[in-house]
């Protein structure tokens, strides 16, 4: 069995620690609740601080592919686990830590079937961090699956409006993502010629021929873009967040939908570099469309949860948007966005919850005056909502601005649309805010309590990212950076 | 000690023997479950000491070699298995517990007899003793007539296929002028093209394709399943199975990768899969969705098989033994739930995750594994299926085969709604599992998820396996 391991395992480590949690937890009587959030919340604390020491600890000036973890596993079909961490999923997998660490934090009060809910939270988080850090088909693939389903059955049992349909519909089209990209994933490492499920080896030039990467890349897109809601596939996706519970919503929108895009990336943009560039101008289209899409349908909800779930589809066609531009700005602005609006929308999602777990209402209409109530989970709300329409001293805003310069040069009318329609996206937030939390205070709600510190720390940790990397983007672009210039470099042109 | 390697054969022989002596008595039914769990068990330790050995009987027509004797292990373990679910044998009749015990056996037994048999007529033979103990066993079930009518739907469809098949291997003789696969292995590629060779081949296969339940002769699976006892429905929908994916590719492998055969089971994989699936949406009992599925199944299992390459055969093998845990797992939940015996609805496992959260567990793992998700042993089987396939340039194939899977994902999940978010009308009481049980549940748990992470040895088992084939 050839091994090959770079120092000690972290990555592996990263894993490890969510099957542990989750072995813990299945073997903790179902009636100790506080025990389960306690082992939930220690575990992926370690998981969080080991991908904080992943992202601290990569060597930028060396660049290239670190922390390696090789290990045959079916040497017949040539399948291994091949783990390794690069510029572009160091920032996603410091963003699963954060989430599920926060996500964990606002579930804190969650009563009702505590250690199932918290099983399946760790099985979800284990699916996308591996398929985040693995750098073989097979394995991406496999993570993926597991990520999917145990979104059912959270969504399906904790969930509120309308939470079967929501659950199902979103469970089938995720999986329908999957029916093409399994074929496709086969359908490479047999058309290489080359019998093996490493990425790093299908990369080699001439492993594919044009057409075969055309094709193939296309299959990549449609699969994987289903999950990253693109549109006209992202039907699912409003109608998942609002019916899932608030830290599935998070880790959903967070980092879910980011699984989808970097699934592009690393899968069809990494193995079919000719399709990407064939391909490029409809993937331009499709983002526009996204943007323009979700920030007129968001413009129009009375939900306040549609709302944030609309805007996330606008949000995630900057990520397609920069993705299409074919060029190394483009693709570093694509992954700085899906770091920052995997944040941000947690933060929406988190603060919302909030309020919904108290008013039971997400209702616009219903609620008013919020800022009066509960001064703390709405200045939340209004930090998230401002990130959102990109002010600048957040994260996003840098992220944003990236993607746009490079969608300019390369498609100035639909870079243009897009940047209208961010404008009109910051109105509906305001619209939002206005109509939330300022304006008449509901009496129905005057005696509920604010946030305590201790509800209001994962919402804390949240802002302080976005201002971390807002006010220090190089933390995050250079970083990037290592990994976008030599692949760029290497490309066949 | 040349008979040495005829070991499980005679054993199993033995135990149908001991068995047909205490039904003649008539005694108290009690003891014989354990008995025949401890012979069960004492029959997969013989099996399993035989997988190493090689060789020849009777003039060739009887082959011991790896793939046979990792089927007749496969056997003998799900022989085993479903005995474990015996404990309460409420579906049938005291008296008759030794009855079921000896024609199980028979059946066991003559389907060791069939996938070693090299030639013609003792395949037939060796199959006829198996159909005959399953015509048998199906209206074994104690009820108000459902049994009959699976019975008699089962012998009338088998005696057709079973006509079918004899017309096919005469064809073949006429073709061939041999009757051995060994030399049909030779002889035949070259005559494919000639329409007696082809239909003979064909005709053959049917045999095969009945008791896979593949369409179209799948129409007795959904009243078998329902009508026979749980236990039997069990024994039919995993072990049969499994002997029908071995000698489906046994008989495959002399056509050396015939391309008209090829389409023609392409066809006939995808009507099943597709069929099977869409039917599947609308069940409400239970073991009638597993039947549909089983169908659909079979569809999926023959894509391995047509592809006709080793990665192809070697899949189908593993597809097998996956095939086999994750339905035996189902089958040991509806035993569980319906512990009178009687069938159920899929709305009665409502509840299941509060009555027994190792069971409900149990049949998400299963569940899930039936419908293709990682990490479970049914996955990696579709994954070495569709490789296979894609080795074949079959793309299309696949994605059909995919767009199934998801199809297929509906009705999979509406069973896990039940188990996990349904609650039931009025309160159910906990199912108590015994530990011999609990362990055993626990174990199926283990081998599916076990199963898709670590493919590893299982694979490469069946890779060696598969070389015996021609």
């Amino acid at each position: 069995m050839s091994m090959e391991f770079t120092g000690f395992p972290y990555l592996s480590a990263i894993l490890l620690s969510c099957v542990v949690g989750l072995l813990v937890i299945l073997f903790i009587p179902p009636e100790r609740e506080s025990l389960v959030k306690w082992v939930s919340l220690a575990f992926s604390g370690i998981a969080l601080a080991l991908s904080i020491y992943v992202f601290c600890a990569y060597d930028r000036a060396h660049g290239g592919l670190q922390f390696v973890e090789k290990l045959l596993w079916v040497e017949p079909l040539g399948i291994n686990y091949f783990n390794g961490a690069d510029g572009f999923n160091l920032p996603l997998i410091l963003l699963t830590g954060i989430v599920h660490f926060t996500g964990v934090l606002t579930m804190w009060e969650l009563r009702g079937r505590v250690k199932e809910f918290f099983a399946f939270a760790f099985v979800l988080v284990l699916g996308v961090f591996g398929f985040f850090m693995s750098m073989d088909l097979f394995f991406l693939f496999v993570w993926y699956d597991v990520s999917l389903f145990p979104m059912y059955p959270l969504i399906a049992i904790w969930g509120t409006t309308r939470k079967e349909y929501g659950a199902l519909k979103l469970f089938l089209y995720l999986l329908a993502g999957s029916a093409l990209v399994l074929p496709g994933i086969v359908y490479i490492a047999v058309a290489s010629g080359l019998h093996t499920f490493d990425i790093l080896a299908l990369m080699q030039a001439g492993a594919l021929t044009p057409g075969q990467q055309k094709f193939a890349f296309l299959l990549f897109y449609l699969g994987f873009g289903i999950l990253a809601g693109v549109w006209p596939f992202h039907t699912w996706s409003p109608v998942g967040h609002v019916a899932a519970p608030t830290s599935v919503s998070m880790i959903h929108a967070g980092v879910l939908m980011k699984v989808g895009a970097f699934g592009i990336l690393r899968v069809g943009i990494f193995l079919c570099p000719l399709g990407w560039e064939y391909w490029a101008p409809v993937m331009a289209i499709l983002a526009t469309i996204g943007i323009i899409y979700g920030v007129f349908v968001g413009l129009t909800q009375t939900d306040l949860k549609y709302v944030v779930a609309y805007s996330s589809v606008s949000h995630m066609g900057i990520v397609g948007l920069g993705l299409s531009t074919v060029t190394a700005e483009g693709l570093n602005g694509a992954v700085f966005q899906m770091f920052a609006h995997g944040i941000m929308t947690a933060l929406l999602f988190s603060s919302l919850g909030y309020i919904y777990d108290k008013t039971h209402t997400k209702l616009i209409p219903d609620l008013g005056g919020m800022s009066k109530v509960m001064p703390v989970a709405s200045g939340y709300f209004i930090v998230a909502a401002l990130a959102g329409m990109g002010v600048p001293g957040f994260a996003s805003f840098w992220a944003e601005v990236t993607v746009f310069i490079s969608t300019l040069k390369v498609y100035p009318a639909l870079g243009a649309l897009a940047i209208c329609a961010l404008v009109l996206s910051a109105l509906y937030m305001l619209r939002v805010v206005q109509k939330t939390f300022y304006g008449q205070r509901n009496e129905r709600f005057a005696h509920l309590p604010d946030v305590s510190f201790g509800l209001g720390l994962p919402r804390m940790i949240l802002v302080a990212t976005m201002l971390l990397f807002g006010l220090f983007p190089r933390l995050m672009l250079d970083l990037v950076q290592t990994a976008v210039i030599p692949f760029m470099g290497g490309l066949p042109r | 000690m040349k008979w040495l390697i005829f070991g499980p054969e005679i054993y199993f022989l033995a135990v149908a023997v001991g068995f047909l002596i205490l039904s003649m008595r008539r005694l108290n039914g009690r003891r014989d479950f354990s008995t025949a769990l401890f012979l069960a068990g004492l029959g997969v330790a013989v099996t399993l000491a035989t997988v190493q050995l090689e060789g020849s009987l009777l003039y060739g027509a009887y082959r011991v070699d790896l793939f046979s004797q990792v089927f007749k292990g496969l056997l003998s373990i799900g022989f085993f298995l479903v005995v474990c679910l015996c404990s309460n044998l409420n579906g049938i009749q005291e008296a008759r517990h030794s009855e079921f015990y000896f024609l199980l056996t028979t059946c066991t037994l003559g389907m060791m007899l069939l996938v070693s048999s090299q030639e013609l007529l003792t395949m037939y033979v060796a199959l006829e003793l198996t159909s005959y103990s399953l015509y048998a066993l199906v209206p074994m079930r104690s009820g108000a007539g459902q049994q009959m009518e699976a019975g008699i739907k089962y012998f009338l469809i088998g005696i057709a296929t079973s006509a079918l098949m004899l017309f096919g291997m005469a064809s073949l003789f006429a073709a061939t002028q041999t009757t051995l696969i060994s030399e049909l292995s030779f002889k035949l590629p070259g005559l494919l093209n000639t329409p007696m060779a082809f239909i003979g081949l064909l005709l053959t296969l049917c045999g095969f394709f009945f008791k896979l339940a593949l369409f179209p002769f799948h129409v007795w699976a959904p009243s078998v399943y329902q009508g026979a006892a749980n236990q039997v429905t069990a024994f039919v929908a995993t072990a049969t199975k499994v002997i029908a994916m071995a000698m489906l590719a046994r008989l495959v492998s002399t056509s050396d990768g015939n391309a008209s055969l090829a389409h023609v089971l392409i066809a006939l994989a995808i009507i099943s899969m597709t069929y099977g699936n869409l039917v599947a949406l609308v069940q409400k009992d239970f073991k009638r969705l597993l039947a549909y599925s089983a169908i659909a199944h079979a569809g999926y299992a023959l894509i391995g098989i047509l592809s006709m390459n080793p990665t192809g055969y070697a899949a189908a093998v593993f597809y097998a033994f996956a095939y086999l845990a994750m339905t035996f797992t189902c089958f040991l939940v509806v035993v569980k739930v319906a512990s009178d015996g009687r069938d159920i609805a899929i709305i009665q496992l409502a509840g299941l995750h509060r009555r027994s959260p190792l069971l409900a567990m149990a049949l998400l793992g299963a569940v899930f594994s039936l419908g293709g998700i990682p990490p479970t042993i049914g996955f990696t089987g579709k994954f070495l299926v569709f490789t296979a396939a894609m080795q074949r340039g079959y793309f299309l194939l696949v994605l059909i085969a995919m767009i199934n899977v998801v199809v297929s994902l509906y009705y999979y999940i509406q069973v896990v709604k039940a188990a996990f978010l349904l609650e039931p009308g009025e309160a159910l009481p906990a199912i108590n599992l015994s530990p011999p049980a609990r362990i055993l549940t626990a174990m199926m748990i283990v081998v599916i998820v076990g199963g898709g992470i670590f493919p590893r040895y299982l694979f490469q088992l069946a890779g060696a396996a598969v070389q015996a084939l021609p």
